[in-house]
């Protein structure tokens, strides 16, 4: 079976329409296709490097503010200089977009402008149809960015062709690759509504900022719904990842449960060798009995992220992720019942006699010290750890 | 429980009061007869005013009732135009021709977020028509104000309405990464307080005769510093406290809706409030919020949604400016709203029943005095309602959208023009617009004559018992979610909209919903109308660029000590508007956002 289109989704700079775009992200995921929304207020730079990361077939823009003529051109231009001429660009923008004005685009190279009026399903065909095809033998990658983004396609392509993926998992399972890498590999998992893509955001800002040439990898997780499209939001909230040394990835579980992707495991691999200083992934909400990263796996710190609204006490006991994580972060523990949650959760830790730690962070707050502690934790640390963390706190 | 828990607590409780009155008057002899002399006597002292044919009428319409239980229903449940609990009307006499008397009511020429056109009780004793409040704003400042004073040269009264370009909305410089080709594009580029002197120029800020009102949430309390400031540069600091007009500042609504926020949500109220208070105490005459359901209408809400959402946002700022200490009745008059009006039918008793919520809530759950309690409306017809295909078709839509708004005693409202899905308004399409209220107004008998000609039809009163329970219900999930903010974080408003929104486009899509020209009676030809874009030439964008960089090159050192000031002051909790006030002197729009982010971070979007 052919894998699912990618198409990146986006409202220009200093526009905050998004109503019309997020209308049809729905009817694109519903008919199958995976959608890399990176929101509204989005500047030319931020659409062009999340488009080639996410290696896309195509861009979707819904302008609504005007200056769309320059802003269109301006996307497949630098679309151009970089390398990625093979990403198409499309769009629409109501009635705000004239006739004129869309055949000046389509004249700069954008591929379609739809106008008010088209229906939904008119747009979903023209996407299937222009952008669903196998892809022709790629030419050489032009950037190294390039060659990185098409290997993880190519992986991920892989996957979906039954044969190879038993073969391939088992192939590179081996113990070569974990001698190979550079990358400290950190993964971040627990359930949905724990805000672990804010927290995940608000330490690569702290990364950015400590070192001027630190590199970061991101593998973000997002749930496939049914059928085969997914919508993958990460990149919307993630305001501080969008940045020239941040290599995001954004994955739709297609299909697999436990909270990543089949390709997820060799994707991971191919970027913890790949001259990051660290590989971040962060898994979909995950469910209680959920254990994503393996023991002595690729993942060299474990962190679970929680909420303090888990329910009883007792359902900690069920949290398989609690044994096995190395760092425990209750998150907003600005909410009333965050006490209590740390008090349990502590109980339940020293269960397992072993030097897990807990930390309460807001990460929804700027400068959050909670944040600033396990940034220091995950940074101070040089050795790799593997299933337990070793620091004291 | 929050505010809103004991708003609903309050309308519950004075439903449960309306009906006690009811039974009362029937059962108690002497308030039943003393509600009847009240009742007789209103009616006594109605004048008779009589229309071109010569036919005599009442100028404030009564239901024809005797019966001191209905009596007392009427009274203590909808209450007289200009009375407790305002269901007919804030004020007693509204879109009314002059006759003879002089209003007695406080009600002012209150300077409304987008209006065009202002219409407002009070108006009797002005001389006759007077001015189309034009929202306009266009390439730079100076364009802006000859746009201003040719839009006023005609008017004895200069109420100037300010759009503004995106960089400004997002607090961006115009030199910043990315925004060229956007600068002066929908609106004017301001970037510090020499373009606003600029945009004002040849105004007389402190005269009675003059408001401003801006459009511009998510770096208001920057503007607004910036407006004050080159106020006092041409007029000295005596002209502050006599300032008017209104700036949107609706922090709530960005998030829910809008988008145009650019500090966390917290920090975001927090300037709001440092400035509210700033503002109400020095400058009594700003209006320094406009509560907006207008955008949240816009993104896709349904209409109780709308209602529901802007009240509980407008308690919720109640409540955090009490927190913060400023009494009641000095912020209370203060605030004015903003609201949609599009063809669903619960638009025929949205606003009223809005009032009446507003001025229950305020007074029984925030004890404000009777200014405090006036839910002062601005409305504008429905963007959204129209349509590209066979356009013109939305006339009809914003003549029957306008009806509705009158129908709910609006206190000023904007028509929208025909062309709008394609462009900024034509001024052909413009004057048709300013001229359909001018229709229903003024050429028309149905609204100038009598007060209440059309409110409290059986359908209206049905209307307006749906629409309260609805919207109570709405105030108790949201209080459920643990009150506004939480809920705000929680993405609840967002997603309700969102849906609502996704659940109109399918309906149009099935045909369940019938929009003309576009799934029914299609002609299949769309006839566009000849758009005359103005753009703003490379040449003007690069002037502003050019003047922003002389403006922050001669400042450089002051801003630097500004700044970090303001920052100081920030990191400190204190006020921070008297600071911003210092700083907007010598730092741009886009130096002040960045170095407040530094402190407090930036908005991070909600999906």
């Amino acid at each position: 079976m052919a894998s699912p289109i990618r198409i990146l989704t986006a409202v220009p700079i200093c526009d905050g329409h998004d109503s019309a775009i997020n209308t049809i992200n729905l009817e694109f995921i519903r008919h199958g296709i995976e959608v890399i929304y990176l929101g509204y207020h989005r500047s030319v730079g931020d659409i062009v490097r999340a488009a080639i990361q996410e290696d896309v077939r195509a861009i979707g823009i819904s302008s609504y503010n005007g200056g769309h003529v320059e802003f269109f051109a301006e996307v497949v231009d630098l679309l151009r200089k970089r390398g990625a001429s093979g990403i198409k660009v499309f769009g629409g923008g109501g009635g705000t977009i004239s006739h004129e004005d869309a055949a000046a685009m389509r004249g700069k190279g954008v591929d379609q402008i739809f106008f008010a009026g088209t229906s939904l399903s008119k747009m979903t065909d023209y996407v299937r149809k222009h952008y669903g095809k196998q892809r022709m033998k790629r030419a050489p990658a032009k950037s190294p960015e390039i060659e990185l983004a098409q290997k993880l396609t190519k992986i991920e392509e892989n996957k979906e062709s039954r044969k190879s993926k038993v073969e391939a998992r088992k192939k590179e399972k081996g113990k070569k690759l974990r001698t190979s890498r550079r990358s400290r590999v950190i993964g971040f998992t627990g359930p949905g509504g724990a805000g672990k893509t804010t927290l995940i955001d608000e330490l690569v800002l702290r990364f950015l900022n400590e070192d001027s040439k630190r590199r970061i990898a991101i593998l973000s997780h997002d749930p496939s719904v049914i059928g085969e499209g997914a919508l993958l939001g990460d990149r919307a909230t993630m305001i501080n990842s969008q940045n020239d040394r941040v290599f995001m990835r954004s994955m739709a579980t297609r299909g697999q449960a436990g909270g990543l992707s089949p390709a997820t495991h060799d994707c991971l691999a191919l970027l913890a060798k790949s001259n990051f200083d660290y590989v971040i992934i962060e898994t979909v909400g995950t469910g209680q009995e959920a254990m994503p990263f393996q023991k002595n796996g690729i993942v060299d710190l474990t962190v679970l992220v929680m909420n303090p609204d888990y329910g009883s006490r007792l359902q900690l006991q069920k949290i398989v992720m609690l044994d096995l994580a190395g760092i425990v972060v209750v998150n907003k523990s600005d909410l009333q019942r965050a006490r209590t949650a740390h008090s349990e959760i502590e109980q339940r830790l020293e269960q397992n006699r072993r030097d897990q730690l807990l930390i309460d962070t807001v990460a929804k707050q700027h400068r959050d010290p909670g944040v600033d502690r396990l940034f220091d934790l995950i940074c101070g640390s040089e050795q790799p750890q593997r299933g337990k963390a070793r620091n004291k706190s | 429980m929050s505010k809103l828990g004991q708003v609903v607590e309050a309308v519950e409780k004075y439903n449960h009061f309306v009906i006690d009155q009811v039974k009362r008057a029937r059962s108690d002899e002497k308030f039943g007869g003393e509600l009847i002399n009240r009742w007789n006597e209103t009616k006594a002292k109605t004048p008779v005013t009589h229309t071109p044919t010569g036919l005599p009428l009442p100028r404030l319409a009564l239901p024809e009732i005797d019966e001191p239980g209905e009596i007392a229903r009427y009274l203590f449940g909808e209450g007289l135009p200009g009375e407790f609990p305002f269901l007919n009307g804030a004020y007693r006499e509204m879109y009314l021709e002059p006759v003879r008397e002089i209003e007695t009511g406080s009600y002012g020429k209150k300077a409304s977020a987008n209006g065009a056109k202002q219409k407002a009780g009070g108006d009797s004793v002005r001389p006759p028509e007077e001015p189309t409040r034009l929202f306009s704003g266009l390439m730079l400042a100076e364009d802006t104000n000859e746009r201003f004073h040719y839009l006023t040269q005609h008017q004895r009264t200069h109420r100037l309405s300010t759009a503004f370009d995106g960089p400004t909305l997002y607090g961006i410089d115009s030199d910043a990464y990315g925004v060229f080709g956007k600068i002066g594009e929908g609106g004017v580029a301001i970037d510090t307080v020499e373009d606003m002197v600029r945009l004002y120029d040849g105004f007389d800020l402190g005269s009675p005769n003059f408001s401003a009102s801006m459009t511009i949430s998510g770096p208001a309390p920057i503007i607004m510093a910036m407006y004050i400031a080159a106020a006092k540069r041409r007029f000295g600091p005596k002209v502050v406290p006599k300032l008017r007009g209104t700036i949107q500042a609706d922090i709530f609504k960005e998030v829910q809706a809008q988008n145009e926020t650019i500090f966390p949500i917290e920090a975001s109220l927090r300037f709001l409030t440092d400035m509210v208070e700033f503002t109400t105490r020095e400058m009594s005459r700003w209006y320094p919020i406009s509560i907006s359901g207008y955008h949240i209408g816009e993104a896709g809400s349904t209409p109780v949604q709308q209602a529901a959402y802007t009240l509980s946002n407008g308690f919720a700022y109640a409540e955090m400016f009490t927190s913060r200490g400023i009494p009641v009745d000095q912020f209370g008059p203060r605030l004015s709203f903003f609201l949609d009006c599009g063809l669903d039918v619960e638009y025929i008793a949205l606003a009223r029943v809005s009032r009446r919520i507003w001025a229950i809530g305020m007074r029984d759950a925030f004890g404000a005095g009777p200014r405090g309690q006036l839910f002062k409306l601005h409305t504008q017809t429905s963007g959204r309602s129209l349509i590209a295909a066979e356009f013109k078709n939305n006339l009809t839509r914003t003549a029957a959208e306008l009806m509705l708004a009158y129908m709910n005693a609006t206190n000023s409202c904007h028509s929208n023009s025909a062309d709008e899905p394609f462009t900024t308004p034509g001024e052909e399409w413009i004057r048709l617009a300013a001229h359909g209220q001018a229709i229903l107004l003024e050429e028309s008998g149905i609204f100038k004559h009598t007060m209440n000609m059309l409110s409290g039809s059986p359908g209206m009163k049905a209307v307006e018992r749906a629409v309260e329970a609805a919207i109570l219900d709405e105030f108790r999930e949201i209080e459920r979610l643990g009150g506004v903010l939480a809920a705000v974080e929680d993405r609840f408003q967002r997603s309700q909209i969102q849906n609502a929104a996704h659940r109109y486009e399918q309906q149009i899509y099935d045909g369940t919903r019938p929009i003309i020209g576009l799934n029914k009676y299609r002609n299949g030809e769309d006839d566009a109308p000849e758009i005359k874009l103005a753009r703003t030439p490379r040449k003007k964008q690069q002037l502003q660029v050019d003047r922003l960089a002389k403006f922050k090159k001669k400042n450089a050192e002051k801003a630097k000590r500004a700044l970090d000031k303001l920052v100081d002051v920030v990191e400190r909790g204190e006020n921070c508007f008297p600071a911003l006030l210092e700083a907007v002197e010598v730092a741009s729009l886009g130096q002040i956002t960045l170095r407040l982010q530094g402190v407090v971070g930036k908005f991070r979007p909600m999906v």
